[in-house]
């Protein structure tokens, strides 16, 4: 079988840049980083310098995600041996314990984590994906309630807890239109004319703060279109929603149109777009 | 009446599912509209020919779906098809049971076709080589979602669609599989997939 060189024609740096790439996306794509990383490993370790550590993280944990215990194993055994008494590789070595379904061991080494540094906050969160992937929803929603900051919970039906837990990522992210989208998009789904108004709100916000979310853009139309037709509203609001859904359509039209320049494929989504948008225009009046 | 699966339907399942093997994924299905209506159809099977890859990750959020069912409905319009059922993949590999997603989205679905099934996959049995059929199909009958027996007759041909998911996923043609998340990305993408379904027809 050819090697990644040699298949993509590129030298060990390139193979070395991707991954550092790969790193600050946070991309999951396994697959690749274990066929790039395990050659760049297995030929070229000594060029890396001090960066081979950190690769060798990176290639373990994509190694587990593809069942590759051998080479998650051959990671693990060198970051012991270089760092012997790191967190940061106890961390690891519970992970592999996890991909093998020995949950209570991986707990045992993350509880030792937590005894030394109750601070550790990556083997709190390990300790909760265990619950998550044991099924044990209803532990995995106490424990995060100790740790609530970063994580929102999609698996309870009361969408109040990922509501709130995107509240506060938007209070210290304000300018992350992620956030805002996918706080309009819980708050429509929550239903009801007062979300649905607060979740035009926010797609606006997050349209502002990015005007090619298309997500956004999609919700605000959306949310504006069932305002309109509503028949609590008054006139006054029907009549704004219903520019703020025209203008979306528009934009939405245009975003579709510049997409399908030079393709004959795109068409048809262009076409059932209009077509979807003409039909709620008549649901609307 | 009982659904069936052409070798398309099935292998651009299995493909969205391998893509993402961390998240749920979750999409319909579609079958062909037909024009006679048969008084006695028991027993006649819809022929599901193609399916649509939706969202994977978060498959619970509203707005995005309802601008994905409508969008796929007037699609099917237009090409004289309808959409006859619902797929999905839980996030852990040993719960295959429709959750309640699932069972809204179904319902969505039934308003416009009365025998839409619900069908669920076994994540706990998704090899390489597709040595069997790895799908749970739901039917509603009395208010309840019932698991039936998939055999052979699930399938158009079964060993066509086992030989040609088996090469896709060898192939990693997952890779360029494109679900509606994918087109709201970059609305370039195409999730009618014409690259996959080329590849399929290659292989038939």
């Amino acid at each position: 079988m050819a090697s990644v060189s040699e298949l993509y024609d590129v030298g060990w740096e390139e193979m070395r840049d991707k991954l550092r790439k790969w790193r600050e996306d946070n991309s999951r794509n396994s697959e690749q980083i274990v066929d790039v990383g395990e050659e760049l490993i297995s030929d070229h370790a000594s060029k890396l310098g001090d960066d081979v550590w950190i690769i060798y993280e990176q290639v373990m944990i994509a190694a587990l995600d593809c069942s590759r215990d051998d080479l998650a194993l051959t990671c693990l055994q060198e970051l012991r041996k270089q760092f012997p008494d790191s967190h940061r590789v106890k961390r690891l070595t519970g992970m592999r314990l996890e991909a093998l379904e020995r949950y209570d061991e991986a707990n045992k080494h993350y509880d030792a984590i937590l005894e030394d540094d109750p601070t550790n906050t990556a083997a709190r969160k390990r300790k909760i994906s265990i619950l998550k992937a044991q099924g044990k929803n209803g532990e995995a929603i106490r424990e995060l309630n100790e740790y609530l900051e970063h994580i929102a919970l999609w698996h309870s039906h009361d969408l109040a807890i990922p509501a709130f837990c995107l509240e506060e990522l938007m209070m210290t992210n304000p300018h992350n239109h992620l956030y805002c989208e996918q706080y309009a998009e819980v708050k429509y789904t929550q239903g009801g004319l007062e979300n649905l108004e607060l979740s035009r709100k926010y797609f606006s916000q997050a349209l502002r703060l990015n005007n090619r979310n298309m997500r956004a853009l999609f919700g605000l139309y959306m949310s504006a279109s069932h305002i309109a037709a509503s028949p609590k509203v008054s006139a006054k609001v029907k009549k704004d929603n219903i520019k703020y859904a025209a203008w979306a359509a528009n934009q939405i039209n245009r975003a579709y149109k510049l997409a399908g320049r030079g393709t004959k494929e795109n068409k048809c989504s262009m076409k059932a777009v209009e077509e979807m948008l003409d039909s709620m225009q008549i649901t609307m009046s | 009446m009982p659904i069936q699966l052409t070798s398309q339907a099935y292998c651009k399942m299995l493909l969205h599912t391998a893509k993402y093997p961390h998240c749920a994924v979750n999409g319909l299905l579609i079958a062909e509209k037909s024009k006679e209506k048969k008084k006695d159809g028991h027993g006649v099977p819809v022929l599901c020919v193609d399916c649509v890859p939706l969202f994977h990750g978060t498959l619970a959020l509203a707005p995005m779906l309802e601008v994905a069912l409508t969008l796929i409905d007037t699609w099917c319009k237009e090409n004289n098809y309808i959409i006859a059922g619902y797929y999905q993949a839980n996030e852990r590999k040993k719960d295959s049971k429709p959750n309640q997603v699932a069972e809204k989205v179904a319902a969505r679905i039934t308003e416009n076709f009365s025998e839409a099934a619900i069908v669920m996959v076994d994540n706990s049995r998704l090899t390489v080589s597709c040595s069997e059929p790895i799908v749970v199909i739901y039917d509603h009958h009395e208010n309840k979602w019932r698991n039936r027996e998939v055999t052979m007759g699930s399938f158009e041909d079964w060993s066509e669609a086992q030989k040609i998911t088996s090469a896709l996923l060898v192939g990693r043609s997952y890779e360029n599989l494109i679900d509606f998340d994918n087109h709201l990305d970059d609305l370039r993408n195409d999730w009618t997939n014409p690259v996959i379904n080329k590849s399929v027809l290659d292989l038939c």
